[in-house]
């Protein structure tokens, strides 16, 4: 049975439709998400990867799309070199990027084809289908080093070779050009094939040295280039033969690049990567293509500057699509798990022997975290406490009181398991709309104490939610005021362990690429875990997981202001910041550890995933890199008094 | 802006089939929810209604085994994260009770699992219970054997039986079947060393297991050294005595020493044969262990060990065979099935140790390490390693009826005998005769049988 969540909105053309968990069945790994605007259909199959990027293609034009890709591809690379001193030969890159929204992959292909095609220009025949989007082995003609060189008014990138990858600069023109090019040109000396393990050397560029390129790139703007054109003649240049390691590495610069042409506010030069990006991701296989695309949908919505936001945009940005996509990272990888273990562990051993407990929960979603807590509060030696629930979350769109559903359902549980239990539902767009008093009120029958006198211990929980008041100035320090008036015995808070939130775009950018890099990998490492138990479920799960990351590099990258949301820090900061609002560390036990280090070992599936204890943190990282760490906070000697 | 609600909402409707709530709170809304709004713990109010916090347990323990078993890791691992919370290792007995049952479910998850720090973890629990399994000395083994009557129930009813048995018979052979190497023998020499028409040459043939992980409790000294200090013990009683120990293991039904005692008949037709079965026949695998059946290459596909071996042993022409066994069911091919069987009869240990050992004491660690091993094999282990195959007497008795042999019964003296022993022992023992049967109980349920067979 299908079912529809119809959003009705004032407007009346903001309906849209999300399949449900339930209707995947039919069409496994589908979701939709694109904008009905009463004429889409349902189940129209539209690619879920390529739509969360922002793409709309169906699936069955996948073959299709590939394979103009391809055509394109070769088309670009062979015109170029076919015509290399037309100046009009690519009109569309040059004079119509700003205004190419690759939304509609389709489409887009379809004009820049039909661009390339009249004149009919030599175009190779199409390649097989098999041959497009699933290959290793790549061919890339890079017979086009020349061809950049004469095109004026043009700002393109050539298809690059091999050792562009690992060479890749600005290229100094003479002064005759006209304005407003840039040529990521060759440099000749490097044609050597570099080993994929010197180049993954290479791939990890520091920022510095990227920005000197960038600032290289700045001078090259607005100059002639002619470095290409010194290059060998197309004909000397041999067709390589790429494999996928090789054109991951020249993928992620790509990306570099573009986020540095981006910084320079070239952005021609930044639209015509972005699209090369695609191209080069379509020949990527794993999570590396997967990373790459969400990568260059959030940096070309910079680019083109989307906004006010589109409908398919407000519909993304349901908090129950949200909460959707939540569920099912939680599902697919231990890095909530882990934050939920983690916090409840302290708060249950910072709530021993007490009688009546009180947990504020600053980001309620699906209550996912309490039923563990609540089950093990209920069977402690000492018996179960009294507990109060105090559950935040945002406004849904549909005016629906998820809020109180959650706690109904948490309800439910606490009375079958025998826990007196109070709930309450606090709806605000943002933490910093609370005060402490309210979070602390009560029902008039109730005092602040019980019978015997006891004051009621509180806790505080947030799991990823204090970065996002770091987008409005003083929000977080009025939040960490209002919780340190409530007096609680226990702060938990999880955060992203990276710094997102930082130094220049192009720092951020940098950051955010290998932190979201690593997440990609090990949702695929995490994979094992449920491999006999429904490959299909897995993939959906980590599909959707991965469309829940993308959304943040979508905040990270596009994203400016207040919009800018997805600020994370690393711990080392938030220390700073706890520290300064009064609050000072509570040691996560080594019980907490070796509970998390079991449970891990026992579900994690791969070898990659390793729990870390620092000063009293725990982090969960993949292989060397930490990715989010909890820590626990209360009340410091300084500030009670 | 906030929007206050209310935090004590009035009942949902119930949904008129009495099926839950939540199902018709989802119904009610066509949401993004998922199906599974609690990835998390089971809400039925039918499977934890009970606030009983064992029952509790055994409920988290089941639901625990399920998620294991049909790989719903982010169940399997809230339920282990609330267990490990509520049942520490050194809490109450039904604490550890839990907390073994917990290991046992980690080691079980652990092995099915190919990760590095998985291993690393099952290693670790291994060795753990390795350090705790204790190896006594033969003095300190029988007096930890008298700190309970588990095992000196069926010794002192079975040595009653015997001694009944061979009243007047000159010449005995006595095949020692039991784990607790020996330990009964000595009262039973002493027994016949005083009877009134003095003592009989006493031939004595034990198995010595060849598995390389038998069940505890473990020896310090191999069974040639054990042998001759019951021949010594017995020398000192003037009754003269041979000892003879065959290489043998349940896992092929005691095949050389079933060989051994057939030859041993033919030269000394004279012997009276006693067979002491004493909570050893349950390691012969039984009918579910299914897989050997074939490589045992026999022709019958519904071969069974333990109808070959108790066939055997009626060839035999015994006099006696007592059979004493813990009667409970581990014998279930399903984990939850098992579990929860275990689960309700290995809480009497834990019960009773705190009365006969003192918390921290050495002795008692030895004491629960053994209970955690059963625990271990009966949850964690599959197949042949999965040697903990107690079945309950109903079935033994079916099996010695089908073998050839009748209930002989015991005597008023035998049972009185027993009687006797448990007032040495805490308030909660009992005695109770069921059929022909001596039962143990703990606070009234059955722990171990002891029933005498003679051949038909």
């Amino acid at each position: 049975m299908k079912r529809e969540h119809q959003e009705t909105e004032a407007g009346g053309g903001g309906g849209y439709h999300v399949a449900t968990a339930g209707d995947m069945t039919g069409a496994k790994g589908k979701m939709t998400a694109g904008p009905s605007m009463g004429t889409e259909d349902d189940d129209c199959g539209v690619d879920e990867l390529l739509a969360a990027l922002g793409y709309k293609v169906r699936s069955s034009e996948m073959a299709d799309v590939a394979q103009k890709l391809e055509q394109l591809e070769v088309a670009m690379a062979s015109t170029a070199a076919a015509a290399s001193d037309d100046a009009s030969v690519l009109p569309q890159i040059a004079s119509d990027t700003v205004h190419y929204d690759p939304s509609d992959l389709a489409t887009w292909l379809d004009s820049m084809l039909s661009e390339l095609n009249a004149p009919p220009p030599p175009l190779p025949p199409p390649p097989p289908v098999a041959a497009s989007v699933h290959h290793h082995h790549h061919r890339f003609d890079v017979s086009t080093a020349s061809a950049v060189s004469e095109p004026p008014a043009i700002t393109t990138v050539a298809p690059l070779r091999p050792s562009d990858a690992y060479d890749f600069k600005p290229v100094p023109a003479p002064a005759a050009a006209s304005g407003g090019r840039v040529v990521y040109g060759l440099d000749p000396q490097s044609e050597m094939i570099v080993s994929p393990r010197d180049q993954k050397r290479k791939r990890t560029c520091s920022p510095s040295s990227s920005s000197s390129r960038g600032a290289e790139a700045g001078r090259a703007r607005g100059s002639r280039t002619e470095g290409a054109s010194s290059a060998k003649p197309a004909a000397a240049v041999p067709v390589v033969v790429v494999d996928t390691q090789e054109s991951g590495i020249r993928l992620v610069h790509a990306l570099m690049a573009c986020a540095e042409a981006v910084q320079q506010e070239n952005l021609k030069a930044a639209d015509a990567l972005v699209k090369h990006i695609s191209v080069l991701a379509a020949s990527q296989d794993g999570p590396m293509r997967k990373v790459a695309g969400y990568f260059a949908a959030a940096i070309a919505r910079r680019i083109y500057r989307r906004r006010p936001l589109s409908q398919v945009d407000r519909a993304l940005d349901s908090p129950a699509l949200d909460d959707l996509l939540h569920g099912h990272f939680y599902e697919s990888c231990p890095y909530l798990k882990f934050a939920h273990f983690t916090a409840n562990q302290a708060i249950l051993e910072a709530f021993s022997s007490c009688r009546r407990v009180h947990v504020i929960d600053f980001g309620m979603r699906q209550g996912l975290q309490w039923p563990a807590l609540l089950q093990a509060l209920a069977l402690r030696p000492e018996g179960p406490p009294s507990l109060r629930l105090t559950g935040i979350g945002p406004p849904q769109s549909d005016h629906s009181d998820a809020l109180q559903q959650v706690g109904w359902k948490l309800a439910m549980l606490a009375k079958s398991i025998g826990v007196d239990f109070r709930y309450r539902g606090f709806v605000a767009s943002s933490l910093a709309d609370l005060e402490s008093r309210m979070l602390l009120e009560r029902d008039g029958n109730e005092g602040d104490r019980d019978d015997e006198g006891e004051e009621e211990a509180v806790a505080v929980n947030s799991v990823m939610e204090l970065h996002r008041l770091l987008a409005r100035t003083g929000a977080l320090e009025k939040v960490l005021r209002m919780v340190l008036a409530v007096r609680p015995r226990i702060v938990t808070v999880v955060e992203e362990e990276a710094n997102h939130n930082g130094g220049t775009f192009l720092d951020r950018f940098t950051e955010a690429l290998h932190y979201y890099s690593s997440m990609f990998d090990s949702l695929e490492g995490s994979g094992g875990q449920a491999a006999e138990a429904g490959e299909e479920e897995q993939q959906q799960h980590r599909a959707m997981a991965e469309a829940y990351l993308g959304r943040q590099i979508c905040n990270v990258v596009a994203c400016e202001g207040a919009e800018r949301t997805e600020r994370h820090e690393t711990l080392g900061q938030w220390r700073g910041r706890m520290a300064r609002a009064g609050f000072e560390p509570a040691h996560l036990g080594s019980n907490a550890f070796k509970q998390a280090s079991m449970l891990l070992a026992l579900y994690a599936g791969g070898d990659g995933f390793r729990v870390e204890e620092t000063d009293g943190c725990l982090t969960l990282g993949w292989h060397t890199r930490p990715l989010i760490a909890t820590s626990a906070w209360r009340v410091s000697a300084a500030a009670t008094r | 802006m906030t929007q206050f609600t209310r935090s004590a909402p009035p009942p949902p409707p119930l949904h008129p089939n009495g099926v839950g709530l939540c199902l018709a709170m989802d119904a009610s809304k066509p949401s993004l929810y998922r199906s599974r709004p609690w990835p998390g713990l089971p809400v039925s109010s039918e499977s934890l209604g009970s606030l009983n916090s064992v029952n509790c347990m055994e409920q988290l323990l089941v639901q625990c085994a399920n998620a294991i078993e049909s790989n719903d890791a982010t169940l399997a691992q809230q339920i282990l994260w609330v267990l490990n919370n509520i049942a520490p290792p050194d809490g109450d007995s039904n604490q550890r009770l839990t907390s073994a049952f917990l290991r046992a479910l980690i080691a079980r998850a652990s092995k099915t699992g190919s990760c590095k720090m998985l291993t690393a973890v099952a290693a670790r629990a291994d060795a753990d219970l390795a350090l705790h399994v204790h190896r006594f000395s033969v003095i300190d083994l029988a007096s930890f054997i008298d700190l309970t009557p588990w095992h000196r129930f069926g010794y002192t009813a079975a040595n009653a039986a015997i001694a009944e048995a061979v009243e007047g018979v000159p010449a005995i052979h006595i095949v020692d079947l039991t784990t607790t190497h020996c330990m009964q023998m000595p009262t039973l020499i002493d027994l016949l060393a005083n009877r009134p028409e003095g003592p009989p040459l006493i031939r004595l043939t034990v198995p010595s297991l060849t598995t390389t992980a038998p069940p505890p409790p473990m020896l310090d000294m191999s069974y040639d050294e054990l042998g001759s200090r019951l021949v010594n013990f017995a020398r000192s009683r003037n009754v003269a005595m041979e000892f003879m120990v065959i290489p043998s293991d349940p896992s092929d039904a005691f095949d050389s020493l079933i060989e051994q005692l057939r030859v041993q008949r033919l030269v000394s037709e004279d012997e009276v044969v006693i067979v002491n079965c004493q909570m050893l026949l349950h390691y012969i695998p039984e009918e579910t262990v299914g897989a050997i059946a074939t490589t045992m290459s026999v022709n019958s596909p519904t071969l069974s060990l333990r109808k070959m071996f108790l066939e055997a042993l009626r060839g035999l022409e015994p006099t006696l065979v007592t059979v004493v066994d813990e009667d409970a069911d581990f014998t279930e091919s399903d984990l939850v099935g098992r579990l929860r069987s275990a689960f309700n009869y290995l809480w009497i240990p834990y019960d009773t140790v705190d009365t006969f050992l003192p918390r921290g004491s050495e002795r008692r660690r030895w004491y629960e390490a053994g209970v955690r091993w059963k625990i271990e094999n009966v949850i964690a282990q599959e197949g042949l390693q999965r040697v903990e195959r107690v079945e309950p007497k109903g079935r033994w008795a079916q099996r010695m009826r089908a073998a050839g042999f009748r209930s002989a019964g015991f005597t008023e003296e035998a049972a009185a005998e027993v009687k006797s022993m448990l007032d040495e022992h805490a308030a909660g023992w009992g005695l109770k005769k069921e059929e022909e049967e001596l039962v143990l109980t703990w606070k009234g349920h059955n722990v171990v049988f002891a029933a005498a067979w003679v051949p038909c």
